[in-house]
């Protein structure tokens, strides 16, 4: 395929698929995250249970579609509900404002179970006393007898003898308590691990299989009480032996008109359900005294909901006298509510949860919240996109046009991407497309700077762009991969919005090598062969060889910044251990609500309305800033139970008023374990493929200099974050990981143009080669760190306060990481090189020639010595690599004539006595060293040395 | 926390040997690992054999690391020097 047709054919491309985008663009629907819309986000940790000894894939994925119906139930539109990791599931319900509620529909395990109740409640003992309305609660089966404390019920449970009964709903239950304040500080769990570790003055205790405690049922539609009783755990019946569960109206003879809850049978629960209410009846006629009525004797049957009695009806044995007949199917009473009988409905209608579902981490954001949040993301968007292209404009001229148009197709590709996938735009979401618009101008700007020099060194326009493109494509590609692997680790390991940042950032980069290398390359492939050919290099932003380093000797300058390194470590390792890390609730668990009240208050106020709602320790902060309404406040607690939350909320809306949904943040002990551990195999595992991958593409020696410098930025921005106190969150996390990758971007310019220069300067010290290589690139390094500062501050200045979390860290990071790429790795690498002995001896030779080793490899009289090896000629017709000028350039051409002219200069014995050492090795050798075949005189010239640019 | 410290504190002491004769063991990353496994091991003897966790990391928790850092680095200076020896005589 010819040049004329491979551009015409990618612009043809891009054409075609800019039209199929702005399609998408306009008919598909942006599917918003609950941070940009409001709504509820539930994360559950599954936990085996009897019935499901292991959570298992399996297990999972048939509680999620059972969620997925109770969820469809609630009639909620586009809920998500997905796995995460091998043992949590996030449920994700837009526009839903009440969390305590979607937590009962949604993540209920929903096991039912019926009991004949006397003779399975436990007394003083552990024996039954059927008879004992202190025990039983008598004929009403109420709170006010028979019950205990929870802590009595537990302990009373204790103390019963194992029993392996063939209906029990559980096994063993672990419970932990504090002796002295006779409370039950949490369960029950399956495992001892279940509950959070005891502290001082607290034990877990176990209740042996065969015995369950449970709740007793609330006074008519009034709250949950503190009182439980202890029953032998032989269930009659299950929630498997009954169907078609609805919610009804009491309208039959003598009904009360109240909700209820009416059912059938399966034909083996008919059977059970005939059999267990004849006893019962029989039971009741034969404790009848003469003249009492039926209620006095009358006995019960008990049905329980996970754990807590939902109704005690009694058998009418005098109607019954034969048990129930459960053709007609049966009914349960207690005190409903409409909604609480739907809600009871449901829940037997989808079944139960084959595992027990724990509730870790829970999040309510509000519409009005998420509209401004999605606002200030635009904003931000547009202001670094804007900034971004002015740059462009302004260095490149002519090129910055055709950038900026690149970045316009980018934009409408990505779009269109997030639209057709589809992906859910969330926060973080749009923070990774912002940080892709500095890449995409980044990559603009490596090719460009490259042209600039091919310019400068006295290539037509036409020829600098064609080369300029293909030298700069490797640095690119190398950049590009890491970031990439970098976001796909995160994708994979991360949990919430950190994946859809990651999600983002990879798709982004994708798309970005797309219109940022093709795309261009082949518009100004087109131009440069066209009557309006470029032909002026003003055009293209290439003025008079200007070197703003001069002569600076970057590698001599090293050890003053080595200790402004040293120095910021080392206040940033005291602000560590002095102040340490401001861990925010994603990390230390615990309970965070922002509301806006209607009347004025002061934090005590809502504090003592926080407290009087019960909760614990509440730190109360009043929230200012730009776009805050008046009277905000934060109030950060131990983690608190959705129904808590609610508590709070309402405590403090009867007090003061709330103007619109309060945001509220819960998270578990085990989600901010869960964090941190991930953040941490992130971590490692990015630095570890960031490693493999360079010393692929380089060779061993170039990974540990980045890992230096990687280790560099990550610590100074710990250290930035230690001493402004600002909070460390799950974002921040994404953040430092997103700087891993980026960090790479700028030392990979760096090393690249180290790698190419190492063949071209075959005497030079490796300190000579370093530093020419700096002097080279320096500029374009700046420059993309700049372009990618742009739309981050940006972030910064504009975006809301997530966006602002991100936007710190990135910051920080990406000047740290600029700062590193030349100062820290390249030193370093230099250090290292140094004392192989091949540039032992250059150094050694040079020094013997002029006393000292100049910062720049030059002749005794004073001009360079580098010399450019022959390039070797790639394949035409591929995609990626424009048509090779086939032309030398009037530096290198003076280059090469000054190094014919250049006498060689004699090799001095080494320092270490290895005289078969003292010679120049030839290029090839330079890039992989082969000791044992030095002896091979090989001919460099028909080689390709190392990676020509 | 502590471990945090630590090798912060580890990598900032490294930052200055810079200053001194390339004579270590490994070079400028033989130092580096001296400094931080120094630090890292020092600060652990220091606490009892046990990692001081976020509430209980102070400033004193930081600077603990230091003569670990210096140890080690001393360690792979020696090392290179003594390495060094054996190769000129030869």
């Amino acid at each position: 395929m010819t040049d004329r047709r491979r551009n015409l054919f990618i612009l043809l491309l891009v054409a075609g698929l800019l039209i199929g985008s702005a399609t998408a663009v306009v008919v598909k629907k942006t599917r918003l995250g609950l941070d940009l819309q409001g709504g509820v986000e539930l994360v559950y940790q599954a936990k085996p249970t009897k019935q499901a000894p292991t959570v298992t894939a399996d297990a999972l994925t048939r509680a999620i579609d059972i969620m997925r119906e109770r969820v469809d139930q609630l009639g909620v539109s586009e809920p998500e509900i997905t796995r995460l990791g091998n043992n949590q599931i996030q449920v994700a319900l837009p526009a839903v404002k009440n969390a305590d509620e979607a937590q009962r529909q949604v993540g209920t395990t929903a096991q039912l179970f019926f009991y004949d109740w006397e003779p399975n409640v436990l007394g003083p003992g552990c024996k039954p006393a059927p008879t004992d309305p202190n025990v039983t609660g008598g004929p009403n089966v109420n709170a006010a007898a028979g019950s205990l404390s929870h802590y009595d019920a537990v302990i009373r449970a204790t103390k019963c003898p194992e029993k392996n009964l063939p209906n029990s709903s559980s096994g063993d239950q672990f419970y932990l308590v504090n002796d002295d304040a006779k409370s039950v500080l949490d369960g029950p769990g399956e495992r001892r691990t279940d509950l959070r570790p005891a502290k001082r003055g607290e034990r877990v205790v176990r209740v042996p299989q065969g015995q369950i405690v449970v709740r007793a049922e609330a006074p008519d539609k009034g709250p949950k009480i503190d009182q439980w009783y202890v029953l032998r755990d032989d269930p009659a019946l299950k929630g498997t032996d009954i169907k078609n569960p609805e919610q009804n109206f009491d309208n039959g003879p003598g009904g009360t008109g109240q909700p209820i809850v009416t059912f059938s049978f399966t034909s083996k629960g008919r059977k059970v359900w005939q059999d267990v209410t004849r006893a019962i009846a029989q039971r009741g006629q034969a404790n009848q005294l003469p003249g009492t009525p039926v209620l006095a004797a009358a006995q019960h049957f008990a049905i329980v909901l996970d754990n807590e009695l939902v109704s005690v009806p009694y058998i009418d044995f005098k109607q019954n006298p034969d048990g129930i007949d459960a053709s007609n199917g049966s009914q349960i009473e207690g005190g409903f509510t409409i909604k609480s009988a739907q809600r009871l409905a449901n829940l037997l209608k989808t079944g139960a949860l084959p595992v027990k579902l724990d509730l870790i981490s829970q999040s309510q954001v509000s519409a009005t919240l998420g509209k401004q949040a999605l606002h200030q993301g635009l904003i931000a968007g547009i202001v670094g996109f804007v900034v971004v292209a002015l740059f462009l404009l302004t260095f490149y001229r002519l090129l910055g046009l055709i950038a900026v148009g690149a970045l316009v197709v980018y934009a409408v590709y990505f779009y269109a991407l997030i639209k057709l996938i589809p992906i859910t735009l969330t926060l973080p979401g749009i923070a990774g497309l912002i940080l892709t618009i500095g890449i995409a101008a980044d990559a603009n700007i490596v090719i460009f700077e490259r042209v600039k020099e091919e310019v400068r060194a006295g290539r037509s326009v036409a020829a600098a762009i064609a080369t300029g493109y293909r030298k700069g494509l490797a640095a690119i590609i190398d950049a590009n991969v890491v970031t990439f692997m970098v976001a796909f680790i995160l994708f994979i390991i991360a949990v919430g919005g950190v994946q859809g940042f990651a999600f983002v950032l990879g798709i982004g980069t994708m798309t970005s090598l797309f219109t940022a290398v093709l795309a261009t390359s082949a518009i100004l492939g087109t131009l440069s062969r066209s009557k309006y050919a470029i032909a002026h290099k003003r055009a293209v932003g290439a003025g008079e060889r200007r070197s703003i380093w001069g002569s600076f000797d970057f590698m001599g300058a090293s050890k003053w910044f080595f200790s402004l390194s040293g120095c910021i470590l080392l206040i940033g390792a005291l602000a560590i251990g002095g102040k340490g890390l401001n861990f925010g609730i994603d990390f230390e668990s615990g309970t965070r609500i922002t509301t806006t009240l209607q009347r004025p208050a002061d934090e005590n106020a809502v504090r003592d309305a926080a407290q009087a709602a019960g909760a614990t320790n509440p730190e109360v902060q009043k929230v200012t800033g730009k776009g805050r309404p008046p009277n905000t406040f934060q109030i950060s607690t131990p983690t608190l139970q959705p129904k808590q939350v609610s508590d709070v909320t309402q405590q403090l809306g009867s007090r003061f008023g709330i103007r619109g949904q309060p945001n509220t943040q819960s998270v578990g002990p085990s989600f901010g374990e869960t964090v941190a551990r991930n953040a941490i195999v992130a971590i490692i595992a990015s630095l570890l493929v960031i490693s493999v991958y360079i010393a692929l593409r380089f060779e061993w020696k170039y990974a540990v200099p980045v890992l230096i410098a990687l280790m560099h930025d990550l610590l100074i921005t710990a250290g930035v974050y230690s001493l402004t106190g600002r909070e460390v969150t799950a974002a921040t996390v994404a953040a430092l990981l997103t700087i891993l990758g980026y960090s790479l971007y700028d030392t990979i310019i760096v090393f690249d143009r180290i790698r190419e220069n190492v063949p071209r300067m075959p005497r030079a010290a490796f300190s000579q080669i370093v530093n020419r290589s700096m002097n080279e690139v320096l500029t374009r390094s700046l420059a993309t760190s700049f372009c990618t500062a742009l739309p981050i501050l940006s972030l910064l200045l504009f975006g809301g306060d997530t966006l602002k979390d991100f936007a710190f860290a990135l910051l920080v990071g990406t000047i740290s990481g600029a700062y590193s790429s030349v100062f820290i790795a390249s030193p370093v690498l230099t250090h290292w090189k140094e004392r192989e002995a091949v540039y032992e001896k250059r150094a050694e030779r040079i020094r013997g020639q002029l006393g000292y080793v100049p910062a720049y490899a030059t002749a005794i009289g004073g001009a360079p010595v580098d010399v450019g090896p022959k390039e070797e000629k790639r394949g035409r017709g591929r995609l990626t690599a424009p048509q090779e000028p086939g032309e030398i350039s009037a530096t290198e051409f003076q280059e090469l004539v000054r190094d014919i002219q250049e006498p060689e200069p004699a090799a001095t014995p080494s320092r270490r006595g290895d005289g078969d050492r003292g010679r120049d090795l030839d290029p090839d050798e330079v890039v992989m060293p082969k000791g044992e075949k030095r002896e091979k005189q090989r001919r460099p010239r028909n080689r390709r040395h190392g990676r020509s640019r | 926390m502590a471990m945090f410290a630590w090798v912060m504190m580890g990598l900032a002491i490294w930052h200055f040997t810079i200053f001194l004769p390339d004579r270590f063991w490994g070079g400028i990353v033989g130092a580096f690992l001296g400094a931080l496994i120094g630090a890292m091991i020092f600060g652990v003897l220091v606490n009892g054999g046990t990692i001081p966790g976020q509430d209980d990391t102070h400033l004193a928790t930081a600077i603990e690391a230091i003569p670990g850092a210096v140890l080690g680095i001393a360690a792979m200076y020696l090392l290179g020097v003594r390495r060094e020896r054996p190769a000129a005589t030869a």
